[in-house]
This record gives C-alpha cells, structure tokens and sequence, in this order.
C-alpha cells in the first residue's frame, strides 16, 4: 500500500450557508432518507459525505478577508479580470478582443490534436529546395512552399488531414478560411480560384454551407430576414418597439393609428415561412452512411479518435482520425479576487504576463493555525503504516499560530467518527492558548528559549511521556503540540446477527469497501477566539475618546477534517 | 446581426409570437385584432436611447444533460465547452492522486459500492433518495471552472439561457436555479425547452425530435414550435453502454452472446465504464435494416446500393478481425472482434427485431416502433408535418449508420402497415369486406396524407363547398408562402438543442419562462404559476423593455405579476 502522508483539510464557511437555504427553500425534494440529517443542526460534520468534496479545502487554497475576518474559498470570492494571455506566445489579448475573436490565441499557437504538444509551423518540402536555393544564390528567401503544422513530439501533420497553408503567417485566419468556407456567410462568395492565395482543402468548394459555422450563420441570416419581412410592413409592429420619434417610422405609426386597419392586410406578410434550401442554413439528413461503416472497417481502432481527442477539439463531431483539427491554444487569465460581502481585495497578481508575483495576496495561512499530524514517537517501536484496528493509537497535533495576538483554540470532535465503521477519537486537551508569534525577536533568544525547551523536555522523557488529560503535550512559542487517541474501527464489514438487529433499524450496509473508505478521517470543529488591534476605520472613532489600546474581541469558527492514516485491513 | 440599431424594431409583436420559443397561444390571437394604443411601459425604450448600446451584454447559454454541459455565449456557432462529467469532478481540492503512477488501474477500487457509471451523470432522473445539493455542488463546480477557463468571464452578472428537456424533474431543476441564482449573481435565468430549440436549429417550425440520449430516448412532437406529445423509452446511451459492456466482457472471455444469454448480468468489474464507452464511441456502428424501403426516396438510395457492394463485402457479414486493445482489464488484453459483430450492441438496445411489437413494455419500445406509433397517435395534419420533419439529435444519433437504421425501419413499418392505428385480422378483415365500405375515397394507403398542396387552389374554388377553407386561401395568397413539405418520410439536420438556443437568444426571442433572481430567492419553486396563470402580455412586455435598455430598469413592471416555469410545471 501506498505511504499515506496526514493531511488537514479545511471546510470553508460559506458551505453551511448555501446549505441551509438549499433546504430552506422548500423544494419538494423526495430526498427523505437524508432529510432526517439534515434538518438536525447541531449534527456533526460528516467528511464522508459526497457534498464535502466540494466544499473542502487545504488551507493553501485559502484566503481570507482581513474586514470581515472571514474564510475565502474560491466558491466564495468575486473574480475581476486583470490580464488576458496566450499561455503559449505571452503575449496579451484584449478583453474585447476576445469577445470578438473567440477565446482562442489567434497567432500561431496550436496544439497538437493527437497529443497536446505544441505544433510548429513547418515547410512541406523545405530539404530540396533549401539544398537548390543555397546551391544557386546563398541569399535565397528560405524555405518555400505549402506549409503545414507538425507535432515535434509525435510527427502528426496537418497535412495528414489535408490543411496545408499557402503562407507560415496568420495560420489561424487561413485555418478559419479552411475550416468554415471564405466568408461567414458562407454560400454567397464562392471561392477564389486564384492559386497562391486561397488555401486548399480537399472538398472545400462546396456551394452549401458546408461547416457547422456557416449553417449557422446562414440559418440566422435566414431567420432575421423573416422577421424583418414579417413585421417591416405591418404598420404596428414596426412602430412597436421603435420610440424614435424623429423617425419616419413615427409618423406612419401615428398615421395608421387613426387611419385603422385599411392598409394592413395587403403588404404584411404574418407567416414565417421554414427554411427549405441549404443557403437558409436547412439541410436533410445523410441517412446513408455505408461509407462510414467501411471506413470504420478499414482504418479499425486506430483509425477512430479516442474520446479525450475528440473532447479537446474546438468543435464536436470528430469521429475519425482524419478528422482532427489542429486546437489553438486556449487563452489563459490572470484575475483579482475581492471578497463579495466587503469588496476587499483579496488576492491580486501583477498584471504583466510575464511576472508570476503577486501584488495582494491574503492567504489564509496568515491568519488562522495550520495543523501538521504525526504519531506520537512511541520509543522501541517503529511508527507503524497503517493503523491497526482497534489498537488505541496516539497522534500529536501541532497547532501554529501565525498572527500576532495569542489565540484561544476550543476543539470539539465527535466522539465516534461518521460513516460505516466508526472509530472512537478523544483530544484529551480541547481547550488551550497558543502564544503569539513575533516578528520583533532577537534571533539569540530564540535560540536560547529553543535550548531550554529542548532541556525541558529531556526532563520530561526521562519520566516517561505526559500523555495526561487536560494537560498540553508540548508548547513553544507559537506552537503547541496536543495528543488525539484514536481507536480505529475495524473494517470487518459483516451483517449484524438477527438477533440483534432492532425492528425499526434500517439494514445495515453491506456493499464492500469504497474508495478511501479506509482512511480515518477526523471531523473536528475549529474555534478561535483572540483579541486584536481595532481595524482601521474604528481607530479614528475609538482615538477621539477613548485610550487606543482597546483591543478587540475576535472569534472565527469553522470544521476541517484531519487524515489520519489508513486503517489496515486483515 | 443586430449590429445594427434598427434590427430591433423588428421585434414586433406579432412576429415575436410566431416564433415563440415556448408554447404559449394566449398571445396569438390577441395580435390579429384591431391597432390599439400601444401601453405605457413599452415607451420608457425611448428614452433610454443611450443605454441601448448596452443591450449587447453577453448571455450565456447552457445545454444541461444527464451526461454533459453545454456552455457558450449567445450567438456563437459551438459551445465554447462542452464537459462530461466524470469522476475526477468530484474530488477534493488539492487531491493529486490522479498523478500517481498505477491510478489507472486502480479503478476497481474506487468505483466499488456505486452503481455502474454513477459518478459519470450529473443527476438520476429518478430522484428519490437523491442528494440534489451534491447535483448543485457538482453543477457549481463545473461551472465555475467552465467560466473561468472556457468563457474568460469575471463574476459581472450575466443573463442565462438554460436549455432543458421538457420531463427535466422540478428536484433537478430546483437545484440547478438556486445554484445559478445564489453563486453566479445571475440577475435573470430564461428557460427553453430542447426539442424545441432542436427544431429551431434545423430551420423548420415543426419536426419530430428524436433524441437519443443518456438514460432515455425521447420522441417529441413539436409542432410549430409547440410540443404537442412526446414518448419515451428506455433504450438509449446508459442501455446501449451496458450491452457494450456485456458484449466486451463476452469477448474477453471468449464466450458467444447465446451462451451467455441465460445469465443475467455479467459483473462490472471487468471492463472499466470509461473504456466500454470509448468503444461504444469509437467502434460501434449499425446494421441496415434487412429489407430497404421501395418506395420512399427512390432516387437516391437504391443506386449508391448498388455501386457500394460491387467492390467490397457487406460489412453485416464481414467477419474480418478488428482489434480492440482493453487496458482497464487484468490483464490488458488485445481483443479480436469481427466486424459484423460490432454492430450488436446496437442491434439489441435499439431494435430488437427478432421479438415480436407485444412482447415489450411501454417504457422499452424499440426505437422504430416508438416513433412509428408516436406519429400514429399524432394528428392528421401534425402527423403530416412531423413525419417530413424527422430530426435527430442526442448523443447516440452519431453512431454510425444509426438514423439510417431508424429512418428505415420506420419507413418500412409505415409501408407495411400505413397510418391505420386500428390493426389485426379483424381490422383487415373488416376492410377487405367490400360491404361495409362506406366511404370509398380512403384516403390513408400509403401513408399519403390529403396535403393542402395537393388540391390545386383554382380548382378548389371552382368545386366550391367543404374543399374551400378560405383562411387557407388566405395564408396561400402571401408572398411569403411556400408549400410545406409534408407527408412524405424525410430526415433533417439540426445544429443541435444549444446552436438553437444560443440562435434565439441571440434573435431575442422571448422565452416563457424567465425567472428572475430576486423572486426566486424570496419564493423559490413554489412560488411558480402554471403557465396559463402567468399574464404572458405582460410579461412579455417586461421582457421586452429589459432587453430594449439593456436590463437597467429590469423588474419594472414584474412585480404584480405571475412568473412561471413553463413546461417544467408548478408545484
């Protein structure tokens, strides 16, 4: 079995909130087996359940507002944009640009459909000519020729598909031209049959609106004449939604109002009719699809594009390898991050592409304590890798305090652990203070207080270890150590006797062993209270009258949930 | 499009509400009557003139399935995204272990004690015992990460259009509105309905929608862009899937579908879900019916027939290997199929024509035979439309020769039987009896409908008496008329239920249901009307005059009124 490293995961506020109203809105969710959970507020957190996927966190995912004094999970911030950027080129997009323009880098910058490797821009017959050209005059212009995209990682060529580019520049545009017929009209403007420069495509010169794109726009172009036609001659519908009242349209408005309905009937056309000929963008079914099916036999399960191809590609449909397009590397975004209640700004980068600071950055690891798990060192006996069941086992908890005011930490746990196989925890210290950290000491202190701790404690392993109810196991400056004892369950999944089964229990689950349904995990719910300086805006108020030191009482409350280790299955 | 300011005028009422997207007829009748004074709110447009340049705010438009999510900005062609769910949706933030070597094969674990596939769908459409706030968290998570990295949009409020199947469960629905509402400051979410964008998007007012999806194929008659009737079966995607998976496992194990036939169910660890529809995908395609049409399309099919055999087998009875390499397997193994073989699967989710019509349920029907009696049940003259209207979409329509499939059979059952929903010995027998014909003109043989386009106008008129209607004559005398195909067997290409919805938000055409931010957050789903409570003039109008100023003066006139959900139903 893999090494199980602990972890601690922190669940953000906002999840309670979104919860309650979820069922306080009274939707007639026949959801009755887990509305009995539900509705009891005081139940404890389960970390199993399929929803505390999504709302738990590492506390490096964090951030926190510094005026509400609230937990940020990115459910619950507010994003700005600061910087659009092909990851591919840095080089940086407007955003109207891509509204206009897709959220595709239109430069060069493509990945290789069979693979994701970046794709170059490469001349098709770029060996002979070079060697001729250089033979002939040593200024020769390079390569010429079709150009086409290859991979450099797995040799696929956009030539395999039949794109090749008549010039190395703009592959996107002529990619577009390729792929969705000259204009985006698509049937009007047939193609320029001028050589060198409409790019070649095999069956590119069908009349119709070949690609999914040009339909589109044909069946839209379609659908606005027809409104147009139904409703441009009908005196009142063309006044309805038209105010201007310099327009002409005004007063034929006004006209046939009192003129009635004399006029109406001859020039208004009140059906819509459908769309009946491929330049409306309407086309009938190809039901006959033989050529497919011997396709299919004779290029076989290579031949066909696998699911994450056909997923990557821009537009659906893909079925066969020769299908593939060439996918132009996504934009990417840089954004700044405000809490939603306050505005705050939480988190902002640089806004060049090329710099990967940031300039605000509130992280939540700043201001509550992290909380690193270790068995406690057991002398004579290596730290065992996984836990055995029903063996008590001890585990120290390290709480770090990274703000300067001492917090008051108050855990609670429940006393068994949800789920199918329920352990037994105890925190035998629940309640402690963690001091205050400082960044105003002298390095020698430090030193020297860390000496004396280490004195301290050679004293204490001589009379064996403090496990001891109510009582910290170890304490630094910053830091304190308390001891959590576990009993793990054992993960023996058998059907209770009938004899002890009562009437009204419902049948105990026997389906075998889930994904990490092993691991121990302890829900354990957080409080910190401590007192701090007044924030900023309140100084200006408190100053006039009263002294300034007046500190303020702050709490902050939340669950998280502490892997322990895998329990052993025998 | 509506680059141009003056596009807007032309939403006017009356054309507004023929292409209405929901099913509303209230408004209809009322636009033919006489001019009268256009009321009051509508003029606030006129002053907001600066603020129409705002109007081109960005709508979002959302395809949601069992299965997948369609995301895009109205107006575009594609889906800027289109995403699966799958179980690496549902991890927890900063859960890396999908990097480590040997997750692959680790499947069997993590899937164990869920039901095939479940961790692969959005929701159950069954949604008993249902946790709808995970269908919400899941929804939020994708959709968050869809805007994010797809759409490049910041968290501005921004109008939805959501496109949903009409038997969409009001649970489902619920969920995902309160999860659009309360984490993406959605000012308003509109509702359209699939089948309907479906026919939208193929060009035609009425059609019949077959869409083969994930846990059900739907038949929908739409029929000028109302849904008139649907039916339902269970043979789609989740169907088709599990006999993948059986037909894989049987290969593996080199054993033939009839020995495996008396067991009921192979287990579902074999072959991992993710690899059973790669193949599904990837390798499946679809016999032709064993006898074709005769008479319908005689110009075309027949002679590519004929040219297509001449130089290669038919692949029904190709019995070449073709290589299939299974890794999710222990151990992973390269697996030879024959060709004809892969047709299978789809032979008996969607057909099944070795059985008889009787032998299967209401909820299974073949594909055919549904479709066949859908158009039965319908109408004269919606069955005339819809059977010219055929428009397939789904996920399963793209495997290889499957519409054909339908096409055909339908055809054919139409031949054999035409439209005479009265069936058996004694109905023949009462036909043939020459005694009891009363009416000697049938009409019905050959599935010819009595077409409007067949009677010549000018003879009509001349013959004078019932065959005279004159609102036909009206609506024939238009400039804009054309004769509707109709009553013929036919297939249409549509872009698809989200190219249709991204189509009419972006042409503005008002949505039934529009449910604004505010009003769901205080009233929720109970709060909804029934359609027909809903006052849908004046809804409309609010819509309207949110769209002409650009949503500044939003909720205006909507205080009073009643909001609904449309098709989706009242509590």
């Amino acid at each position: 079995m893999a090494s199980f490293t602990p972890y601690t995961y922190i669940q953000c506020p906002c999840f309670d909130l979104s919860n309650q109203t979820r069922h306080s809105d009274g939707s007639p969710s026949p959801t009755s087996q887990d509305l009995p959970e539900d509705d009891d507020e005081d139940h404890a957190f389960d970390p199993r359940s399929p929803r505390s996927n999504y709302s738990l966190y590492p506390l490096e995912y964090l951030l926190y507002c510094v005026d509400c004094h609230q937990i940020r999970c990115p459910r619950c911030v507010s994003e700005e944009l600061v910087t659009i950027y092909c990851p591919s080129c840095l080089f940086e997009v407007g955003s109207s640009s891509v509204k206009t323009e897709g959220n595709r880098c239109t430069r060069s910058c493509f990945q290789c459909p069979v693979c994701i490797g970046p794709l170059a821009v490469q001349s098709l017959e770029s060996a002979p000519e070079a060697s001729l050209l250089s033979a002939d005059n040593a200024s020769a212009s390079g390569p010429t020729g079709p150009w086409a995209l290859t991979c450099s990682y797995c040799n696929w060529s956009s030539s395999e598909v039949g794109v090749k580019f008549d010039k190395p520049q703009g592959i996107f545009a002529q990619l577009s031209k390729l792929r969705n017929g000259s204009s985006n009209t698509g049937a009007d403007v047939p193609l320029t049959s001028a050589g060198d420069v409409s790019p070649t495509k095999r069956d590119a010169n069908v009349p119709e609106p070949e690609s999914t794109r040009a339909r589109f726009s044909a069946l839209r172009t379609f659908y606005q004449s027809q409104l147009a036609n139904s409703s441009t001659g009908s005196s009142m519908g063309g006044g309805m939604g038209d105010y201007g009242f310099s327009s002409p349209a005004a007063l034929t408005r006004i006209m046939s109002i009192y003129s009635g309905s004399t006029s109406k009937p001859k020039n208004k056309a009140t059906i819509m009719r459908e769309a009946d000929v491929p330049n409306e963008g309407f086309r009938t079914s190809n039901l006959d699809e033989s050529e497919a099916i011997s396709k299919l036999r004779a290029e076989g399960y290579d031949g066909t594009v696998t699911m994450e191809q056909a997923a990557s590609q821009v537009e659906e449909g893909a079925h066969f390898a020769d299908e593939l397009w060439p996918v132009a590397s996504l934009l990417r975004t840089k954004r700044a991050k405000r809490c939603p209640a306050c505005r705050h700004i939480l988190s902002k980068p640089e806004a060049k592409v090329s710099n990967t600071r940031w300039r605000i950055r509130l992280v939540a690891g700043n201001h509550i304590p992290s909380v690193t798990i270790k068995p406690l060192p057991n002398p004579g006996a290596p730290p065992p890798s996984a836990l055995a069941p029903l063996k008590p086992t001890q585990y120290l908890l390290t709480f770090k305090n990274p703000m300067f005011d001492s917090i008051k930490v108050t855990l609670a746990t429940p006393a068994t652990t949800p789920g199918r196989f329920s352990s037994k925890v105890t925190i035998l210290c629940p309640q402690f203070t963690v001091g205050a950290n400082s960044d105003d000491y002298d390095l020698n202190e430090v030193l020297k207080a860390e000496d004396r701790d280490q004195r301290d404690r050679r004293r204490e392993d001589d009379g064996s270890h403090q496990v001891e109810a109510g009582k910290v196991f170890e304490r630094g400056r910053n830091w304190v150590s308390i001891v959590v004892e576990v009993i793990p369950a054992s993960l023996q999944i058998q059907p209770t006797p009938s004899i002890l089964q009562k009437a009204g229990e419902p049948e105990p689950d026997l389906a075998p062993l889930r994904e990490d349904e092993d691991i121990l995990e302890i829900p354990m719910f957080v409080r910190l209270e401590w007192e701090s300086e007044p924030s900023q805006d309140q100084v200006g108020v408190a100053s006039s009258g009263k002294e300034k030191d007046a500190k303020e009482k702050r709490e902050l409350a939340y669950w998280s949930v502490l892997g322990i280790g895998r329990i052993s299955q025998e | 499009m509506a680059s141009d300011p003056d596009a807007r005028p032309t939403l006017a009422h009356r054309s507004v509400s023929n292409i209405r997207a929901g099913g509303q007829s209230s408004a209809r009748d009322s636009t033919s009557g006489a001019p009268h004074t256009p009321l009051r709110p509508l003029s606030t447009s006129a002053f907001g003139s600066p603020s129409s340049a705002r109007a081109e705010e960005e709508i979002i438009v959302i395809e949601l399935g069992c299965r997948k999510l369609r995301v895009g900005f109205a107006g575009d062609s594609t889906p800027k995204r289109i995403v699966a769910f799958d179980s690496e949706h549902d991890k927890r933030a900063g859960d890396y272990r999908a990097w480590e070597p040997g997750y692959e094969h680790d499947w069997r674990k993590r899937t164990a004690g869920k039901a095939w596939g479940s961790d692969h769908e959005l929701c159950q459409l069954d949604v008993r015992g249902q946790d709808l706030g995970l269908v919400g968290d899941k929804l939020e998570r994708v959709l968050r990460d869809t805007f994010t990295r797809y759409l490049l949009v910041d968290s501005k409020p921004r109008r939805i259009s959501l496109v949903l199947p009409p038997a969409a469960p009001l649970p489902i629905l619920s969920s995902t509105l309160s999860t659009l509402f309360r984490n993406f400051q959605i000012p308003t979410i509109s509702l359209l309905s699939s089948p309907v964008m479906a026919t939208f998007a193929a060009g035609v007012r009425s059609g019949l929608v077959v869409d083969i999806g994930w846990n059900e194929t739907v038949v929908t008659a739409v029929y000028e862009f109302r849904e008139v009737q649907t039916w339902r079966t269970v043979r789609a995607g989740k169907k088709l899937l599990e006999e993948t998976q059986n037909f894989l496992v049987n290969a593996l194990q080199g054993r033939t579908a009839e020995s495996q036939a008396e067991e009921a169910s192979t287990p579902k660890d074999i072959v991992s879900f993710e690899e059973c529809e790669e193949v599904a995908t990837r390798m499946l395609w679809c016999k032709k019916s064993e006898k074709t049409p005769k008479q319908s399309n005689t110009e075309q099919l027949p002679t590519l027939h004929e040219a297509d055999e001449s130089d290669t087998p038919d692949p029904a009875e190709d019995a070449t290997p073709t290589p299939i390499r299974l890794s999710s397997c222990k151990p992973s193994k390269t697996i030879q199929v024959p060709f004809s073989q892969l047709a299978e699967p789809c032979e008996t989710t969607f057909f099944e024509t070795r059985y008889a019509p009787a032998c299967f349920d209401d909820h299974e029907l073949p594909l055919h035979l549904l479709i066949y009696r859908g158009l039965l049940q319908l109408p004269l003259d919606v069955r005339a439309m819809c059977m010219s209207r055929i428009i397939f979409s789904g996920g399963c329509s793209n495997i290889i020769g499957l519409r054909g499939r339908i096409f055909d059979e339908v055809s054919l059952l139409a031949q054999e039987k035409g439209w005479e929903p009265i069936q058996g010995k004694g109905a023949d027998a009462y036909r043939n009896n020459p005694k009891l014909k009363r009416n000697p003109s049938r009409q019905t043989k050959e599935g010819s409908i009595p077409t409007i386009s067949q009677t010549d106008p000018s003879g009509a008129s001349g013959r004078g008496g019932l065959n005279v209607d004159e609102v036909e004559e009206h609506i024939r005398q238009e400039k804009n008329y054309r004769t509707p195909v109709q009553g013929v067997l036919r297939a249409i290409d549509t872009l698809g239920p989200w190219c249709g919805a991204s189509m009419a938000t972006q042409l503005k055409v008002p949505a039934l249901a529009v449910i604004e931010r505010d009003i769901w957050l205080q009233q929720g789903v109970n709060g909804a009307s029934r359609p027909n409570e809903v006052d849908v003039q004046a809804q409309q109008k609010a819509q309207r005059q949110s769209m002409g100023t650009g949503g500044l003066i939003r909720g205006q006139g909507n205080q009073a009124t009643n909001w609904t959900l449309g098709v989706w139903g009242a509590v």
